[in-house]
C-alpha cells in the first residue's frame, strides 16, 4: 500500500524529479556514514532480500489489492544503509515489470526505504522496551508501514494540481479550444476544480485497506520473524534474552 | 512472477528483428516511449502508442502467457482513480499510460537478455548498484527454486484456505521465512563461488 503504483507520466515533472534527486542524496549520506567494509561480502544478501521483496510484491490479496512489502523484515536484516540499496534494487526492478512507472523509482525508493529504515530503528527501539520479539516485531512493522503510507499519501497530494490537469485536459476539447473558452469559463472552471480532484476520497478509500494491510503485514513480518527467531537467532542481532 | 522464466526464455532464445536489435537501441526506443507516456495527454495519440506497442509485441512473437505482465499493473491504477471522479476521460487516461509502460517494458526485458540491459545501466549508474541490480535478478530465479518446493510442503500442512485464517498466515509466513532462511544461505555461497570466480566489486560482462 506504502508503494506509489502509479504510471508514468501521472505525477508532475518537478516532483519526479525532485524524487530523483532526493533518493540520490539520501543514498549519498547513507553510505557515508556506513562503515566501508564487507560492503561486497554484503552484496549477495542485500540481492537476495531485494529478491524476495520482488517475490513478496508479486503475492497479490486480491480483494484489498494488497501485497506484502517485506521491507521491515528486511530493514531488520539488513540496516538502514544497505536496505536503501535494496529498496532502490526493488523499484528499478518492478518498474521493469511495469509495476509502477520509472520516473516514480526515486520517490518510491524514498517512500519504501523510509518503511525499511524506520523499521529497523523502532525493532531496535521496542526490542529494549517489551524484551518480547513478536509484539516487538508487529508494533515495528505497524507503525512503520503507516508512516510509509502517508508518506505516500503525502506525495500523491503534492501533484493534485497536475491530475487538476489531466482531468481537464477533455473538458477544455483539446489545446486550442482551451485557449479560446478558457476566460469565459475561468470562474466556474476554479468552483469545478475542487469538486473533481477529491483527495479525501482517496484517502478515505486508502486508509482502510491500508489499514487492513498493515495487519496483516504486521502479523506476517512477526510470524516470519519467530520463524528465522527459532533457526537462526545470530540474523537478528539482538542484545540481551530472547523471547 | 512465475512467468520471469518466460521473459528470460523468450528473451534468450527469440529471433525476431526486435530479439537482434541491439540493446542500445532498445533502450532508446524505450526512452522515446518513456517520454511519449510523460509527454502525450491526449487518448487518440496514447492508443496510437499503445497499438504499435500491440503491434511490437505480437510481430517479436513474444510467448503469449507474458502478455497479462502488462496488464497486472491496472489494478492499482484503479485505486489512485479515486482522487477523480471517475471521468471517463481521466480514467482511459490513466489506463493507457499504465498499459503503454509496462507493454513497452515487458517487451523490452522479452526481447532483451537482462545481462545485456544491466551492462548498459551500469555505464552511467554507480557499479554497486549494477551489482546489486544482477544479484537481485540472479536470485530471484534462485528464490522462484525454493518457492516452488515451498509450495509443496505448505500444501501438505493444509496450504491457504481462507476458512482457517490463521493456519493459513502462519503458512504464508513460515514460507517466506524458510524462502529468507534457504535465501540467506544460498547467497553466502554465491558470495564464495563468485570470489572464487575472481569477484572484485565489479561483475564484467560479455564484451567489456
Amino acid at each position: 500500500m506504502s508503494h506509489i503504483h502509479l504510471p508514468d507520466g501521472v505525477l508532475p515533472l518537478w516532483l519526479w524529479i525532485s524524487g530523483f534527486i532526493g533518493a540520490i542524496l539520501v543514498g549519498v549520506i547513507l553510505f557515508r556514514v556506513r562503515k566501508k567494509e564487507n560492503l561486497s561480502r554484503r552484496l549477495p544478501l542485500v540481492g537476495m532480500m531485494a529478491a524476495a521483496m520482488v517475490l513478496g510484491a508479486s503475492v497479490e490479496i486480491v480483494p484489498i489489492a494488497y501485497h506484502v512489502n517485506l521491507t521491515v523484515i528486511s530493514g531488520i536484516l539488513l540496516g538502514p544503509s544497505l536496505v536503501f540499496l535494496a529498496t532502490f534494487v526493488v523499484n528499478v526492478i518492478l518498474a521493469l515489470f511495469g509495476h509502477g512507472g520509472i520516473t516514480v523509482i526515486g520517490l518510491n525508493t524514498l517512500v519504501l526505504s523510509l518503511e525499511g529504515v524506520l523499521g529497523y530503528f523502532l525493532f531496535h527501539l521496542f526490542w529494549r522496551i517489551f524484551k518480547r520479539l513478536t509484539i516487538t516485531v508487529f508494533l515495528a512493522t505497524f507503525l512503520a508501514l503507516i508512516a510509509s503510507t502517508l508518506s505516500m499519501i503525502g506525495v500523491v497530494s503534492l501533484g493534485t494540481s497536475h491530475y487538476e490537469e489531466l482531468i481537464h485536459q477533455e473538458k477544455d476539447g483539446g489545446l486550442f479550444e482551451f485557449k479560446l473558452t478558457k476566460e469565459k469559463e475561468s470562474h466556474q472552471k476554479e468552483e469545478m476544480v475542487e469538486e473533481e480532484v477529491n483527495l479525501k476520497r482517496f484517502i478515505s478509500i486508502l486508509l482502510p485497506l491500508g489499514f487492513l494491510g498493515w495487519l496483516l503485514e504486521g502479523v506476517i513480518t512477526s510470524l516470519i520473524v519467530r520463524y528465522i527467531h527459532r533457526l537462526r537467532p545470530d540474523l537478528l542481532r539482538l542484545g540481551g534474552e530472547p523471547t | 512472477m512465475i512467468q520471469l522464466s518466460y521473459l528470460d526464455y523468450s528473451a534468450v532464445e527469440g529471433k525476431s528483428f526486435l530479439h537482434r536489435l541491439s540493446p542500445k537501441a532498445k533502450l532508446a526506443g524505450m526512452g522515446l516511449v518513456l517520454l511519449g507516456i510523460i509527454t502525450l495527454k491526449n487518448l487518440p495519440a496514447l492508443f496510437s502508442l499503445y497499438v504499435v506497442l500491440l503491434i511490437l509485441f505480437v510481430v517479436s512473437r513474444v510467448p503469449i502467457k507474458i502478455f497479462p505482465l502488462t496488464l497486472y499493473p491496472l489494478i492499482f491504477a484503479i485505486l489512485f482513480l479515486f482522487v477523480s471522479r471517475f471521468q471517463i476521460h481521466f480514467v482511459l487516461l490513466i489506463f493507457l499510460k499504465v498499459l503503454c509502460g509496462s507493454t513497452g517494458v515487458v517487451l523490452l526485458l522479452a526481447t532483451t537478455p537482462y545481462p545485456s540491459i544491466f551492462s548498459i545501466l551500469g555505464r552511467f549508474l554507480p557499479s554497486l548498484f549494477v551489482i546489486a541490480l544482477f544479484l537481485t535478478y540472479r536470485s530471484i530465479f534462485i528464490l522462484l527454486n525454493v518457492l516452488e518446493e515451498t509450495q509443496h510442503a505448505i500444501y501438505f500442512r493444509g496450504g491457504i484456505q481462507w476458512r482457517h485464517p490463521w493456519r493459513s498466515l502462519t503458512n504464508i509466513s513460515n514460507a517466506f521465512g524458510h524462502l529468507i532462511l534457504k535465501g540467506i544461505d544460498a547467497s553466502e555461497k554465491m558470495y564464495e563461488s563468485m570470489v572464487l570466480r575472481g569477484f572484485k566489486d565489479k561483475i564484467h560482462y560479455r564484451g567489456d
